[in-house]
């Protein structure tokens, strides 16, 4: 059931649609506080085959690790939401070849086998996808795996996970990537961490014991670009991911507090705000390649933050309070300048708070979030631009959700969620809906998901 | 008995020699105390302890004023630096807050050294970007309040700190409103203020 929404805003209607999860067939509350706009509500049950791991074969030293890394893939599957991965077998109910019978009848799809063979100073991970009901290959790739003490083991292998998601489905999946977010210590300082997709390897960055806000990674994640207030003011600062080579950009002294940074997808240029400058507040390009450059887009006196880029760089969306105190809307313009239009349901006197966008790195979709009743709740909201029209989708139900980032396969969204029990970054997938807590329990803010990393 | 004898004549020769050489001088007079310089003499102790007591008074007068001026710089000073708060989601300075800033300009102008960086703080509501920049519109209202009163604008640097540095921790409304606020650093002439009136 979906309700197209009356609205007089100039970017049409807006259909608004809530996803729940595919395996529930629960009804959420219409929600008709929205001034002006009906919602209503949307779920599909999404199919997902099911998915079976063999236990993983070892040779020539590869046993140890053979356990380890079939977790690693097993757990990377499941987190693509793409599967229903069913339990493991014991090795021992299953041979050396495959029994494609046995998987018919416990209902698998897809039937994943690996093999981890000692080659050299590292490993030889060798997969294979079989299709259970045509009982055959499907696909098989073999992926070099340095020792597990090297700091590229767990990507090396999550590389071979998303390729196994490519072979099933054609895209491949996100395992290979981190998250950069903000975590608030005892004293009250913020500075910058990184996690691993799978909720691995959580390590800090930055030690400014300071104020740091917004990490953003290039698009070759190798680099993060934030704000920090170490000076005392808020400047925009570059480091490479291991939080060394630091330097300011742009590298100037004026008025005004430097804050959202994000680069642009070519990696040549970052876009960020600057507010309160006697002269102009509103976006600025900055051109890192040539560390010169800077260069106004948009603003005025208002106030123009958070920008996000398309996926080909030809569009910017941001958020911007040009509207007032208290009612925030996301709007987007042409990468170079020109007139914006709004994306969120702005409409004149009703109120609706919607920020922090984040651009897909596939197709027109951008996310955010709002509140859009007036209970003060917010939630992740997904707005679809294909074909001029736009479709709004609630993806969360429960708590506060906040700063929502796109993963590299466009779509998974990690956001920071506030429950019960405190806050946490949490993973949702657009699809079907499903939401896993990645880090529980901490203070922390402004995640990004980085590209999908190449091997270092 | 010879020896008391010779005492004896001696003696009358001696009573005998005085009474044969006339009146003898009168003793000086004893001092008789001057009137005038006796005046002289009380006044001019009466005016060191007059002049004493007035120096120390004067002292104790100029402590008293500098202790008074003191008093009224430190108070000059809160004043200054006297935090104002907002509304839920709101720049808009509210009537409370705009009492406190009117202080401010009597001291802004009196002391025209001083200079100020205004901070702005929003509570954890929201979003973490928007609220940056509701920190600096809020800091931006309370230079436009400033400079409306004809304080020169370049007195005055604004920054935002967002939800970044709460002033009271807790998720509820009494923290909220305490962190939803403006902040006052006296960043030049802090020992140039001059409380207005003098």
């Amino acid at each position: 059931m979906s309700v197209r929404v009356q609205m007089g805003s100039r970017v049409g209607a807006f259909l608004l649609v809530a996803a729940v999860a595919a395996a529930v067939g629960t009804e959420v509350a219409a929600q008709e506080d929205l001034p002006g706009v009906e919602l209503g509500l949307f779920y599909a049950n999404t199919y997902l085959p099911a998915l079976a791991v063999q236990p993983f074969t070892g040779t020539f030293g590869g046993d140890a690790l053979a356990p380890q890394v079939e977790a690693i893939v097993g757990r990377d599957l499941r987190n693509s939401d793409r599967f229903e991965v069913l339990d493991s077998l014991p090795g021992a109910m299953v041979g050396p070849r495959v029994d494609y019978a046995l998987w018919d009848r416990l209902g698998a799809v897809w039937l994943v086998t690996g093999q981890v063979e000692g080659a050299g100073d590292g490993f030889l991970l060798n997969l294979e996808l079989h299709d259970v009901v045509y009982g055959e290959v499907r696909e098989q790739g073999r992926f070099r795996v340095p020792n597990p003490s090297d700091e590229d083991f767990r990507m090396a292998v999550h590389r071979a996970s998303d390729e196994i998601v490519r072979w099933a489905t054609g895209d491949p999946g996100m395992a290979a990537s981190r998250i950069a977010f903000t975590m608030t210590d005892n004293a009250g300082n913020k500075d910058v961490y990184v996690i691993d997709s799978d909720g691995e390897n959580l390590r800090r960055v930055t030690r400014y014991d300071n104020l740091t806000e917004s990490p953003t990674w290039s698009p070759d994640g190798q680099r993060l670009v934030f704000a920090s207030w170490k000076t005392g003011v808020a400047r925009i600062y570059e480091i490479d991911r291991f939080g060394n080579n630091e330097r300011m950009l742009p590298p100037v002294r004026g008025a005004g507090d430097y804050i959202t940074p994000t680069y642009h997808p070519n990696g040549r240029t970052i876009a960020f705000s600057v507010l309160g400058s006697s002269s102009q507040s509103g976006v600025f390009t900055y051109n890192l390649a040539d560390d010169c450059c800077l260069s106004f887009l948009s603003g005025g006196p208002w106030y123009d933050i958070s920008p996000t880029y398309s996926a080909d760089g030809r569009w910017l969306a941001f958020n911007t309070l040009r509207f007032g105190d208290a009612v925030p809307q996301v709007m987007m313009m042409p990468s170079e300048g020109g007139t914006a239009e709004t994306l969120s349901p702005y409409a004149y006197g009703s109120g609706g708070f919607y920020a922090a966008p984040d651009w897909s790195p596939h197709g027109d979709l951008v996310a955010f979030h709002g509140r859009i009743d007036r209970r003060g709740r917010y939630h992740i909201l997904v707005a679809n631009l294909e074909d001029g029209g736009r479709v709004l989708r609630q993806l969360t139900t429960e708590g506060n959700n906040e700063a929502p980032s796109w993963a590299p396969d466009g779509r998974h969204l990690v956001f920071v969620g506030e429950r019960g029990w405190g806050f946490g970054l949490m993973i949702a997938d657009v699809t079907t809906g499903r939401i896993r807590s990645l880090l529980g329990g901490r203070q922390v803010g402004l995640p990004d998901w980085s590209p999908a990393l190449p091997p270092t | 008995m010879i020896v008391r004898r010779f005492f004896v004549s001696v003696f009358a020769a001696t009573l005998l020699v005085g009474a044969c050489g006339g009146d003898p001088p009168p003793p000086p007079p004893p001092p008789q105390p001057d009137q005038d310089s006796l005046r002289r003499y009380n006044d001019s102790v009466a005016a060191a302890e007059a002049a004493r007591r007035a120096e120390a008074e004067r002292l104790a007068a100029e402590r008293a004023a500098e202790a008074e001026r003191q008093r009224r710089i430190r108070e000059a000073r809160a004043t200054l630096e006297e935090m104002v708060f907002f509304d839920y989601d709101m720049s808009e300075i509210r009537p409370d807050a705009a009492t406190a800033l009117r202080a401010k300009v009597e001291i802004l102008r009196a002391s025209p050294q001083v200079q100020l960086r205004i901070e702005g703080h929003a509570d954890e509501r929201g979003s973490t970007e928007y609220n940056m920049a509701l920190g600096n519109r809020r800091a931006e209202a309370i230079r436009q309040f400033l400079t409306g009163f004809g304080l020169a604008e370049n007195r005055f640097e604004i920054v935002s700190f967002g939800e970044g540095r709460p002033l009271q921790q807790g998720s509820n409304e009494a923290a909220w409103a305490r962190n939803r606020r403006g902040q006052f650093v006296i960043t030049a002439g802090a020992n140039m203020i001059n409380p207005p009136g003098n």
